[in-house]
């Protein structure tokens, strides 16, 4: 009787820890902040305002900066994947040096987003050495941190350098797993190049760039927030928001923490449906093979 | 009977763990009985205690609190300044965290005073010997005493001034003869005229200070400074076109969006590539700061230029730093205390030499750091709060991003001075 009970009990026992884990300090934290976004800040600290701060968010220009700024960071996707690609496949074509840049390419990903930041901030700075050799070309100086419509571009650029080391060790790996009788057949064929990688690399290594496809975006919507700290601060003009840069702001710098909230409800359903529809992305290729 | 007990400790942990949870409260629950057995202990949160240059100040703070409260222990918690704002919300958000916390005067203060103990009672003997009570006050209520004096005096280069044929002694009284001294120093060394860091939109604040007594007229300042901003005034307009003028006609060093402030500008003053800079007073972009490359004597103090007749110039400043004691500490009058040591003659006395801060106490005497420094303090007793100290930090914010429009040339005078006075309006 008694061991009857203990063993139908064992199950929940046993997955008590992660489900209370999960409850108590996922769900039930997320519980509260959703329902801390619909009260006020200030005075009105702890009063129910309704939709309140979900409307002051759709009124503020720099919110809405920073929504635009993660579509922009969608539509760089590609160019983030294209470039580990690319240079994955020079080192599996055995450029001269391959294993030099191996290592080299993978170096930046150990530094952290500050030194990475610091190191860019002095590099691209207006009198720093990117423009003193710009300057040596002819080319008039560029104020990357500072006009509005490069800092940007500039930031995600530093974020792709400093990352893409990974996504080259997972290409290398994808490289290991292709048919080297394929390729040779192509070139024993007189495919160029540029063929052999549109029929025959791409197409193998499918998986792998759908995978580098899905870390590469969490990886620019989760982690640029170190980078935007130390290399532009939100600006200039507050062009580099990005939203986990303003729930900072507005929760530490603006003392509106309910606003903040809200803005993190926002945030969380956006990265839900990015999740929910890589989620669906890695299923279909999934069972394509 | 085993299984009972095993839901009664999940039970148990569920509801702790839950209860630990709740959002926002503005009182916190405190457990007065306990405590009275215990040791008492003061905490005091601040980003400025582990530094070298305040640990004196430090020390003699808590030696004078040790000699009037003996048995009391007092803990110093250094947070790193860019995140102490961060830190301090949560700790207001739970009610409950240090006793004791500093403060940047102005926005920071006045926007928290809900969760801070009105001071007036218990400081009242140090109000005449301290300067710079009003950025801590908020209707009429003081929430901090002042450690330090900060504001924004016009620093210069005088080799500079020497090297273009002028003299170091008499600089420019108005924003003409700036513009011409500027020009002639230009020809002479190539130098800028003004050392403008503005990534993070710290430089309009400054302008806006350094320069505003010289554009304002007094009544006008002391209105603004009094709450009633006439944003139509042209004046008050005057100020941006005056930061936007300086930017067409090549006063600043280039590349102002993309330097900061904090601390990429300092070198540029430093180092005479620039003949001015709109500075600070105390912690850092001050004269003990500058020394290292400009000695004493090769560093001036101007009263700002005169843009607009009939404005009078005086010394923006405020208090800098104080310390403000939380509502939920345990025993207000301990904690007042603690104030009270830590802004005593002694200890400031030793901040102003080792950290070359402006400090608030008046009695100070500064005859031995230079003319930069005499300079400054003579102004104090005719200084007048900083124009920007009055701006919420929301306000403050906009008029960051606005100045960099300003400078970039996507922004006019109009459109600024319209979004600022409807930000100010709503508060």
């Amino acid at each position: 009787m008694r061991g009857a009970l203990t063993e139908r009990l064992a199950p929940y026992v046993l997955v008590a820890p992660a489900v209370l884990i999960i409850l108590v300090l996922r769900l039930w934290p997320l519980v509260l902040g959703v329902n801390f976004s619909f009260t006020g800040d200030g005075e009105l600290n702890g009063t129910p305002v309704g939709l309140g701060n979900y409307v002051e968010l759709a009124g503020d220009p720099l919110f809405r900066t920073s929504l635009r700024n993660v579509g922009l960071l969608v539509l760089l996707l590609p160019v983030a994947v294209a470039i580990p690609g690319l240079l994955a496949t020079f080192i599996y074509l055995r450029v001269p040096g391959n294993r030099v840049y191996r290592s080299v390419y993978f170096f930046p990903a150990v530094l952290s987003p500050v030194i990475v930041g610091a190191i860019f901030n002095l590099m691209l700075g207006f009198d720093g050495p990117v423009n003193a050799a710009l300057g040596a070309l002819g080319v008039g100086p560029v104020d990357w941190l500072g006009d509005p419509d490069i800092a940007m571009f500039a930031v995600v650029g530093v974020h792709i350098w400093a990352t893409f080391g990974m996504s080259l060790v997972v290409f290398l790996a994808g490289f290991s797993t292709l048919d080297a009788s394929l390729l040779d057949a192509a070139r024993v064929d007189g495919a160029s190049l540029r063929q052999s990688i549109w029929h025959v690399i791409i197409p193998s290594l499918t998986r792998t760039i759908q995978f580098v496809f899905v870390t590469t975006m969490i990886g620019m919507l989760t982690s640029m927030f170190g980078l935007l700290f130390v290399m532009t601060n939100g600006g200039p003009e507050g062009s580099t928001y990005l939203p986990e840069f303003y729930i900072w702001h507005e929760q530490g710098q603006m003392n509106r923490p309910a606003l903040a909230s809200a803005a993190s409800t926002v945030l969380f359903v956006v990265m839900l449906v990015v999740g929910l529809l890589q989620i669906s992305l890695l299923r279909r290729s999934g069972r394509q093979d | 009977m085993r299984q009972q007990r095993w839901w009664a400790v999940l039970m148990v942990a569920g509801l702790a763990v839950t209860g630990c949870g709740s959002a926002a409260r503005t009182e916190s629950p405190s457990g007065e009985s306990s405590q009275k057995q215990q040791e008492q202990k003061l905490v005091v949160w601040d980003w400025k205690s582990s530094e070298p240059a305040a640990a004196d100040y430090i020390e003699k703070a808590k030696a004078d609190f040790a000699a009037r409260h003996p048995g009391v222990t007092v803990e110093f918690v250094a947070q790193p300044f860019d995140q102490y704002y961060t830190l301090l919300g949560t700790a207001i958000q739970s009610g409950k965290g240090p006793d004791v916390m500093l403060f940047n005067g102005g926005g920071q203060i006045r926007d928290r005073t809900d969760a801070l103990l009105p001071l007036d009672q218990y400081v009242a003997e140090d109000k005449s010997r301290l300067a710079g009570w009003e950025a801590f006050g908020k209707d009429g209520k003081v929430y901090a005493a002042p450690v330090t004096l900060q504001g924004h005096p016009i620093y210069y280069n005088k080799a500079l001034y020497e090297k273009a044929g002028l003299d170091p002694a008499n600089p420019p009284k108005t924003w003409d003869e700036l513009v011409d001294s500027c020009a002639a120093i230009k020809k002479a060394t190539g130098a800028k005229c003004f050392a403008l860091g503005n990534k993070e939109g710290a430089g309009i604040q400054f302008f806006m200070s350094g320069l505003g007594s010289g554009i304002l007229t007094p009544q006008e300042y002391d209105d603004w400074v009094a709450g009633k901003r006439d944003w139509s005034s042209p004046h008050v307009r005057r100020i941006f076109e005056l930061w936007k003028e300086a930017q067409d006609k090549g006063l600043n060093n280039d590349g102002a969006n993309s330097t900061a402030m904090f601390n990429d500008i300092f070198p540029v003053f430093e180092t005479g590539k620039a003949a001015h800079i709109i500075g600070l007073m105390s912690d850092i972009g001050h004269w003990k700061d500058f020394s290292e490359f400009l000695p004493p004597d090769k560093l001036g103090v101007m009263q700002a230029p005169v843009a607009v007749e009939g404005a009078t110039p005086s010394l923006p400043y405020d208090g800098g730093i104080g310390y403000a004691v939380a509502k939920w500490t345990k025993d207000p009058q301990l904690a007042a205390d603690l104030v009270r040591s830590l802004t005593s003659t002694d200890a400031l006395t030793a901040f102003y030499a080792k950290a070359g801060a402006i400090a608030s106490d008046t009695t100070i005497d500064v005859s031995q750091a230079g003319a930069a420094v005499s300079g400054i303090v003579q102004e104090i007793k005719t200084g007048k709060p900083a124009l920007h100290v009055a701006l919420s930090s929301k306000t403050l914010d906009l008029m960051g991003r606005l100045s960099q429009q300003l400078l970039s040339g996507s922004a006019t005078v109009d459109e600024v001075v319209e979004q600022l006075a409807a930000s100010d309006r709503a508060g």
